[in-house]
């Protein structure tokens, strides 16, 4: 009778340890929507205020917009060292008509920065455009709807096209491109601004012209001398970071 | 034998008829696809080539739907509004600055490249075209599949019972015919013990069984808690392979993969910032606003397309742009790649500083439908990187002050600088060499 028991005692003794083992090991490590055993949690999530953590207690911090610990910034700031966010034209037909007869470049473009305007062209805009512009990309080749209704760069509409119009369109967007302000500085849009007109006027072997020569032909690209970049609309609008809503 | 052969006649016809109805049944089918005239087929693919980046026949896409758009107006004026819409709207026409303002003042391009010929032909294709049959696809039935894991394991289960069963039987139906045998008075065959038997025997008597038990149980025990002690130093907090569903099931293998799309256009801040950025829904707008998948889910708009639209309170069939509405609700993505407190890792410092891929630590995010972490993210993973890694200091304007310090010192072997030439002649600094193992680089 006691072998019995002692038997019985070890095989539950075994079979508990090995459910408790199995069990344990299943929190401790990490998968699917487990995120395995975690030592001192608050070190995990932080206490303290950290971008793009949530909140889900909605009553503790009923102060913070959608339970995020990044604040909506108060209408009409500017961040430091961006007063160039500036920009003067609404987001209608009339600034587009407007950006593209007064809008100009202040200050010229350095040669990296005309080569960086090659590589956000690659990055951003090439998905739908191509490479060189040709309408192309590897998305718009394969949903119809990103693909606009010229045929490319070299068409006469783009290479007519005034360098602020371009602008206003990177600024904005328009028809079913987005606005790629979130991504791109000002100085940047107008480098890939630059190297769109230069896509534009690319021959027939893929040579890409410089800078200078469709200066001289646009005589829009201004190198160097300081004109103020609003001219006709007295309203400055500050587009901040409001377009960075979520 | 008349009336058999008459029945089998009535059979026959009645095989040819069904036959011919299927036929008949199916080239209807076809034809209301492919019904277009030689003119309507012309004016589809200029209609494909020029109109579809903002137009659909049946839902709004930027502009209006253009079902019964020709009822509504005469062809002279769609012509004209096609060709110049803007010539058309500075002449004061009514209908066209009506058209103008209902749809939030979004001027329609101009195609004066465009014949005469060829906008008449789109015009056509307008009158020509037909709502497509919703058919339902029946070839193939949704069957449950017999190989779920449920039956599997029901199937198993009912297997080992039935041997069991089997076992039970074999055995009393031994027992029986011994019992039948004896009563017989068959005389019952005693076995000779087998050496295996008389083994067990004897060590029955010389160990005692609570011990031998005892014994067992502690080297098992022992075993599984030392495997538990190493795992849980080891492997503790480490939240390598954690993939949780997110709110929206998006798929880096078709977005990043199959699309091709780079990963700093929607982690724009990758390069400028220490975080890499999860992208605001403006970015999925950027593609989202037109592509809505409706050819997928039967003229309804995706699913998961919807819930961004649902995160910026958006309605699809409003003329109005790339806007929020006024009820957003952010989306609750899930952190995977989480650093503790303690350690700080900065982004652009890695992406645009030292030029590592984003793979390098991600792991082939482009192949993963659902993003998992990768990497362990561990001390020892960053150290290792550290130090097998080498900076590029000759090319990267980050390093052109220890450049020049590498260089002046060049011939002095001594010297903390001159020791980064190797044997032939070229520079070997590694990110831990350059100060990449100092604890307050990332503990501060």
């Amino acid at each position: 009778m006691q072998e019995i028991l002692n038997m019985k005692k070890s095989i539950y003794i075994i079979i508990g340890a090995m459910t408790i083992m199995s069990i344990s090991s299943c929190w401790w490590k990490a998968g699917e929507n487990n995120t395995g055993i975690e030592y001192a949690p608050d070190m995990y999530y932080s206490k303290g205020y950290e971008p793009f953590s949530q909140f889900s207690d909605s009553m503790k911090y009923r102060y913070n917009p959608y339970l995020m610990t990044m604040r909506e910034p108060v209408e009409g700031s500017i961040a430091i060292g961006q007063m160039d966010y500036q920009y003067g034209y609404d987001n209608t037909s009339r600034g587009y008509d407007s950006a593209g007869l007064h809008l100009a470049m202040t200050g010229g473009l350095t040669e990296a920065e005309q080569m960086e305007g090659a590589r956000l062209f690659g990055i951003y805009c090439s998905v739908c455009h191509g490479m060189t512009g040709g309408n192309d990309g590897p998305v718009s080749s394969k949903q119809a709807v990103l693909k606009p209704s010229w045929a490319n760069y070299q068409d006469k509409t783009i290479k007519e096209l005034p360098i602020g119009k371009i602008y206003h369109v990177i600024t904005y967007g328009k028809n079913n491109m987005g606005s790629y302000a979130y991504a791109l500085t000002p100085k940047e849009r107008w480098s890939v601004a630059t190297y769109v007109k230069r896509l534009s006027n690319m021959d027939s072997l893929g040579h890409i012209p410089a800078m200078q020569i469709i200066a001289a032909q646009e005589n829009k690209i201004d190198t160097g001398s300081a004109i103020s970049v609003i001219k006709t609309e007295p309203e400055v609008k500050v587009e901040a970071h409001t377009s960075q809503k979520h | 034998m008349v009336k058999h052969l008459l029945k089998r006649n009535l059979e026959v016809k009645s095989i040819v008829i069904s036959i011919v109805l299927l036929l008949n049944l199916s080239f209807s089918a076809q034809a209301a696809d492919g019904k277009l005239s030689p003119e309507a087929t012309k004016g589809l693919e200029v209609f494909k080539a020029n109109c579809v980046s903002c137009h659909a026949m049946d839902v709004k896409v930027l502009g209006p739907a253009l079902q019964g758009v020709h009822t509504k107006r005469s062809d002279a004026w769609l012509l004209k509004w096609i060709k110049n819409n803007e010539k058309l709207r500075a002449s004061g026409d009514k209908d066209a600055i009506a058209v103008f303002n209902d749809n939030a003042q979004a001027s329609m391009n101009v195609f004066e490249n465009l014949s005469d010929a060829e906008i008449n032909s789109v015009i056509s294709y307008f009158k020509e075209w037909t709502p497509p049959v919703k058919i339902k696809d029946e070839s193939k039935p949704e069957t449950p599949s017999f190989y779920s894991s449920a039956t599997l394991y029901i199937l198993l289960f009912l297997i080992v019972i039935l041997c069991i069963v089997l076992i039970i039987l074999r055995r009393t139906k031994h027992n029986l015919r011994a019992t039948a045998q004896q009563l017989d008075g068959v005389p019952v065959e005693v076995s000779e013990p087998s050496a295996w038997q008389l083994r067990k025997a004897y060590y029955k008597k010389r160990i005692n069984p609570t011990i031998f038990k005892m014994t067992i149980g502690t080297i098992i025990l022992g075993a599984l808690a030392t495997y538990g002690f190493y795992f849980g130093v080891t492997e503790i907090a480490v939240q390598q392979g954690y993939r949780p569903d997110q709110p929206i099931k998006y798929s880096h293998k078709l977005h990043a993969g199959d699309l091709k799309i780079d990963c700093k256009y929607c982690h724009s801040t990758a390069e400028k910032s220490k975080q890499a950025s999860i992208p605001s829904v403006n970015t999925c707008m950027n593609c989202h606003k037109g592509v809505q998948m409706r050819e997928k889910y039967d003229g309804e708009i995706s699913p998961e397309i919807k819930k961004i639209y649902a995160a910026m309170d958006y309605d699809p069939d409003k003329p109005a742009g790339q806007q929020f509405g006024p009820n957003p609700k952010p989306i609750r993505w899930v952190r995977i790649h989480n650093l503790p407190d303690h350690a700080v890792f900065n982004h652009s410092q890695h992406v645009k500083g030292a030029g590592v891929s984003c793979q390098t630590c991600h792991g082939p995010i482009q192949e993963m439908e659902v993003v998992e972490q990768y990497a362990t993210l561990q001390m020892a993973w960053c150290i290792n990187c550290h130090q097998e890694n080498k900076i590029d200091v000759e090319n990267n304007p980050y390093y052109e002050k220890l450049h020049e310090k590498i260089k002046a010192e060049k011939n002095n072997k001594n010297s903390p600088y001159g020791k980064y030439y190797t044997v032939d002649g070229k520079i070997n600094v590694t990110a831990a060499q350059n100060g990449g193992l100092e604890c307050s680089k990332c503990h501060y």
